[in-house]
C-alpha cells in the first residue's frame, strides 16, 4: 500500500441550515450563543417594559397580580438564566480559544452539547406561559413554601433551569481544560488575556456552585411532586434550608455574572488608552479572591430571616469590597497617564467603570447589617442589582459587541450610530434606576404589583418607566448599525483598534482553522510586542 | 516635570476635598429627606449608621468619580505618540488593597456596634403582640395578661385583630415603651416591614422570630409586606398607630368588650 488516496472534503457543501445546527467550530457556536441570548435579551426586555408600565402609575389595573407575578419572574429568569449567564459561555467560546491561541475548544462536541441544551430550556421556560396556573410566578429565586403553590409552569421552570446548569456545568469544564492545557508556546498562566482569567474563575464558580443548585432544584421537584418534605416544617424539613442552598449558588453566579464583564472592560481599557492593563497581577488575585469569598457571603440575602449569623455574613461581605475596589484602581490606574480615544466599545466600557462604581458603592449599605434592616427586599436593593448587573454586565456585553463584532463578522458597527446608542442607553438607565434608590428608602418594597397614591410613589415611578423606554429606544440605532454592517462589504482591516491580544493576530473573520501562524508570546501583549518590534515590554 | 506633576497633585486632592466637602453640606441639608429618620430608638440609631455609610459612600464617589473624569479629560489622545507603558508597582499595588481594606473594615466596626446596640431582649413583662402573616393580611393578637404596663396578670383570652386585603388592619401599640413582636406563619414566608421603623423581619413557617422596638412617636404610619407571598402580597398592607399608653388601654378595653359581645374575633378597619 503506497498511498492512501484522503478524500477531499473541500467540494461538498452541508446545507447552511444543517451546518449551523451540526458544527462543533467554537466560533460558530460562540455566534449562537451570541444570536440565542441577545434574542432573550430582547425578550427579558419587553417583560422589563410590561414591569414598568405596571408600576408607571398608582393603583395601576394594566396587568393583574397574577400576569405581574409571573412577568417579573420571568423577567429575571430570561434576564439571568438565558442572557447574562450564557452570553459570557458565547463571548468565551468564541474569544478563549483564539486569545490563547488554540484551534478549538478542548471538546468540541461537549461544547455543542452546551449550547444545544439552551434552546430547549428556553423553550420549556417559556412554555409555562401555556399552561394552566401560567408561568413560574414566585420570582427567580422561588423560594420554598411559595414554589410549593405554583403551577405546572413552575415544574418547567425547575427542570428548564435544572438543563441550564448542566449546560453551565459542562461548559465550564470545557474552558478549564481548554485554558489548562491548550494555551499557546510561550503563553504562561500570567500571559493570559485578562478576559481568559476572567473566565477561568467564572469556570471555577460554575463547576462548584451549580451542583449545589441542581440538588436544591430536586430537592423542591420532588417536594412540589413526589410528596418530600425537603423544605416543608410539617414534615420535618426546613423552609430557610431553600434559601441557603439557593444562594449557595446564586451569590456565586452574581460573580458569575459579572467576571467575564470586568474581563472584557479590561481588554478594552488598555487598548483605548495605548497602555497596558495597570496592575495586572493585582488584577488576576483580586478576581480569584472575588471568586473565593464569593462562596462565603450566600447569606448577606437571608439578613432578615433571623437565622443567620449577622457577623459573620456581614464581615464577609465587607471583605468582597476589597478585592472589587482594587480592580477600580486597576482601571482608573490605566486611564491615568494613557492616551485615551471614546470611541464606542470604549465609551461602553467606561460604562461599566462609572455605573459599576455605584453599584460597589451602593452595595456597601446592604452589607452594614442594620442598614440592611431597612433596605432588604426593597427597590433600593432592585438599584444595586441593575446597577451591577445592567450599569455593569450589559455595558460590557455593549462594549465586547462593538469592539469584537470587526473580529467576528470582519465589518465594522458605524461610530455614530453606536455614541447615539451609547447615549440613549446611559441617561436611560440613570433615569430608570436611580430613583430606585429614593423609592426604596421611602419604603416600596420589590415584587408589589400595584401601590396607593397616598404612598408618593408615583413621580420617581413614572420617572423609572420613562427611563425604561429611554433603554429600549436606545437599542434602535443599535439594530441599525447592525444592519447596515450587514450590507456592507466585509473590506475591514484584521486588526481595526490596534487590539494586543492574539485574536487579532489572524484574519477577521478568522479562518476555521484559527491561526495560520502565531506571533511569540513574551508578554500578555504579543502584538504590541511584534508592532515594537519584539522589544516593546 | 515632577514639580508640575506635583502641583497638579495637590491641585487635584484641593479640588476632591472641596468636592467632597460640598457633597457633605448639602448632604447634611438632606438628610433627613434621603431615608425618613425612623419612629423607634433602635430606628435612630440604625438611621444614625445609614448616615455614617452615605458619608462614606458620598466621599469615595466623590474621589473615584472626580479622578475619572479627571483622567478622562486630562489624557484623552491628542497625538499618535505612545504614552509611557506604566504596568503598576509594589507600592501602589499595597495603596489598591489598603484603602478599600480600612474602608470596608471601619464600616464593619461600626455596623457591629449598632448591630450589638439594637439587639437588647426583651424584658419578660413587655407588651407582647404576636403577628400572624398569611396570604393575604394580618393577625395581631394581644394576650390580655401580658399587655406590659397596667398589665392584670389575672386576666384571660386574647384580643386578635385580624385584616383582609380589602380592609387593612390595624396595629396599635403604646409609645415610650419596650414592645416585643412575635412573628409566625403558617402559609409561606412573610416580611413584618414597617417603613418608620427602618427595619424588617421575616414570618417562616415552622419558626418563631421576634423583636423589640421602643417608638417614641405617636401617629399612624403605613407598612406591608415585604416578601413575595403571592398574588395579593402587594395588597398585604397594614396601618401602625402609634398612641399613648391611656389611649392604648382604653382601645384594649373597649376591644375586649367588643369581642366578649359579638363572640367572634374581630376585623378593624383602617380610617
Amino acid at each position: 500500500m503506497a498511498s492512501v488516496a484522503i478524500p477531499q472534503l473541500s467540494g461538498y457543501r452541508r446545507p447552511a441550515v444543517l451546518d449551523w445546527i451540526m458544527t462543533v467550530d467554537h466560533k460558530k457556536l460562540g455566534i449562537l450563543y451570541l444570536y440565542f441570548t441577545l434574542f432573550f435579551f430582547a425578550v427579558g426586555g419587553i417583560l422589563a417594559l410590561l414591569v414598568r408600565t405596571q408600576l408607571s402609575v398608582a393603583d395601576s389595573t394594566f396587568v393583574g397580580n397574577d400576569a405581574y407575578n409571573q412577568i417579573f419572574t420571568m423577567h429575571a429568569s430570561a434576564m439571568l438564566f438565558l442572557f447574562i449567564i450564557p452570553v459570557w459561555a458565547g463571548f468565551g467560546n468564541y474569544f478563549v480559544p483564539l486569545q490563547i491561541g488554540a484551534a478549538d475548544m478542548a471538546f468540541p462536541r461537549i461544547n455543542a452539547l452546551s449550547f444545544w441544551l439552551l434552546p430547549p430550556a428556553g423553550i420549556l421556560m417559556f412554555s409555562g406561559f401555556l399552561v394552566d396556573g401560567g408561568s413560574a410566578n414566585a420570582g427567580w429565586t422561588a423560594y420554598s413554601p411559595l414554589a410549593q403553590q405554583a403551577g405546572v409552569g413552575m415544574d418547567m421552570w425547575i427542570v428548564a433551569v435544572f438543563m441550564l446548569g448542566a449546560s453551565s456545568t459542562i461548559g465550564a469544564a470545557n474552558f478549564l481544560v481548554t485554558m489548562f492545557r491548550m494555551r499557546a508556546p510561550g503563553m504562561t498562566m500570567f500571559r493570559m488575556p485578562i478576559f481568559c482569567w476572567t473566565m477561568l474563575v467564572t469556570a471555577l464558580l460554575q463547576l462548584l456552585a451549580t451542583p449545589v443548585l441542581a440538588a436544591a432544584l430536586a430537592m423542591l421537584f420532588i417536594d412540589r411532586n413526589y410528596g418530600g418534605s425537603f423544605f416543608d416544617p410539617n414534615g420535618g424539613g426546613n423552609v430557610v434550608l431553600w434559601q441557603n442552598v439557593f444562594w449557595f449558588y446564586s451569590h456565586p453566579a452574581v460573580y458569575i455574572m459579572i467576571l467575564p464583564g470586568m474581563g472584557i472592560v479590561s481588554e478594552i481599557l488598555p487598548v483605548f488608552s495605548r497602555k497596558p492593563l495597570f496592575g495586572y497581577k493585582a488584577f488576576v488575585f483580586a478576581t480569584i479572591a472575588i471568586g473565593a469569598l464569593g462562596f462565603s457571603v450566600w447569606a448577606h440575602h437571608m439578613f432578615t430571616t433571623g437565622s443567620v449569623l449577622l457577623p459573620f455574613f456581614g464581615f464577609m461581605t465587607f471583605m468582597i469590597g476589597i478585592p472589587t475596589g482594587v480592580k477600580i484602581f486597576n482601571w482608573l490606574g490605566t486611564l491615568w497617564g494613557g492616551s485615551i480615544s471614546f470611541t464606542t466599545p470604549m465609551l461602553f466600557a467606561l460604562g461599566f467603570v462609572s455605573m459599576f462604581l455605584i453599584g460597589g458603592i451602593n452595595g456597601t449599605f446592604s452589607a452594614a447589617v442594620p442598614v440592611d434592616f431597612a433596605l432588604h427586599d426593597t427597590y433600593f436593593v432592585v438599584a444595586h442589582i441593575h446597577y451591577v448587573l445592567f450599569g455593569g454586565s450589559v455595558f460590557a456585553v455593549f462594549a465586547g459587541l462593538y469592539y469584537w463584532f470587526p473580529k467576528i463578522w470582519g465589518r465594522m458597527l458605524d461610530e455614530r450610530l453606536g455614541r447615539l446608542h451609547f447615549t440613549f442607553m446611559f441617561i436611560g438607565f440613570n433615569l430608570a434606576f436611580f430613583p430606585m434608590h429614593m423609592l426604596g428608602l421611602d419604603g416600596m418594597p420589590r415584587r408589589i404589583a400595584v401601590y396607593s397614591e397616598d404612598a408618593g410613589w408615583e413621580t420617581l415611578n413614572m420617572i423609572s418607566t420613562l427611563g425604561a423606554f429611554t433603554i429600549a429606544v436606545s437599542m434602535i440605532p443599535f439594530l441599525i448599525a447592525v444592519v447596515w454592517a450587514f450590507m456592507r462589504p466585509q473590506d475591514q482591516p484584521d486588526n481595526p483598534w490596534e487590539g494586543n491580544t492574539l485574536e487579532w493576530a489572524t484574519s477577521s473573520p478568522p479562518p476555521e482553522h484559527n491561526f495560520d501562524s502565531l506571533p511569540p508570546v513574551r508578554s500578555e501583549r504579543p502584538l504590541f510586542d511584534a508592532r515594537q518590534n519584539g522589544d516593546g515590554h | 516635570m515632577r514639580r508640575v506633576l506635583l502641583r497638579r497633585g495637590s491641585r487635584l486632592v484641593a479640588v476632591a476635598t472641596a468636592a467632597s466637602l460640598l457633597a457633605l453640606a448639602a448632604l447634611g441639608s438632606a438628610s433627613a429627606a434621603i431615608q425618613p429618620g425612623g419612629i423607634t430608638d433602635e430606628a435612630r440609631k440604625m438611621h444614625d449608621l445609614f448616615i455614617i455609610v452615605l458619608i462614606f459612600a458620598l466621599v469615595v464617589f466623590a474621589l473615584v468619580g472626580g479622578a475619572l473624569v479627571y483622567a478622562l479629560i486630562r489624557y484623552r489622545r491628542r497625538d499618535d505618540e505612545l504614552p509611557p507603558q506604566f504596568h503598576g508597582g509594589t507600592r501602589i499595588e499595597v495603596l489598591m488593597v489598603g484603602i478599600p481594606a480600612i474602608i470596608t473594615i471601619a464600616l464593619f466596626v461600626i455596623s457591629m456596634i449598632t448591630l450589638v446596640d439594637i439587639d437588647d431582649d426583651a424584658d419578660p413583662d413587655d407588651l407582647t403582640i404576636e403577628v400572624t402573616g398569611f396570604q393575604f393580611s394580618w393577625q395581631f393578637a394581644y394576650n390580655l395578661n401580658d399587655l406590659g404596663l397596667n398589665s392584670d396578670p389575672n386576666a384571660e383570652g386574647t384580643l386578635a385583630i385580624i385584616g383582609t386585603p380589602s380592609a387593612e388592619p390595624v396595629l396599635v401599640m403604646p409609645v415610650d415603651e419596650a414592645v416585643e413582636f412575635v412573628l409566625v406563619s403558617n402559609d409561606v414566608i412573610h416580611s413584618f416591614y414597617v417603613r418608620d421603623f427602618l427595619y424588617k423581619l421575616d414570618l417562616i413557617p415552622g419558626r418563631q422570630n421576634d423583636f423589640t422596638v421602643t417608638a417614641r412617636e405617636t401617629g399612624d404610619y403605613r407598612a406591608q409586606c415585604a416578601e413575595l407571598c403571592g398574588l395579593n402580597h402587594s395588597l398585604m398592607r397594614f396601618t401602625l398607630r402609634v398612641v399613648e399608653r391611656a389611649e392604648f388601654d382604653a382601645w384594649i378595653a373597649e376591644q375586649a368588650a367588643k369581642q366578649r359581645g359579638d363572640d367572634a374575633p374581630l376585623s378593624v378597619q383602617a380610617p
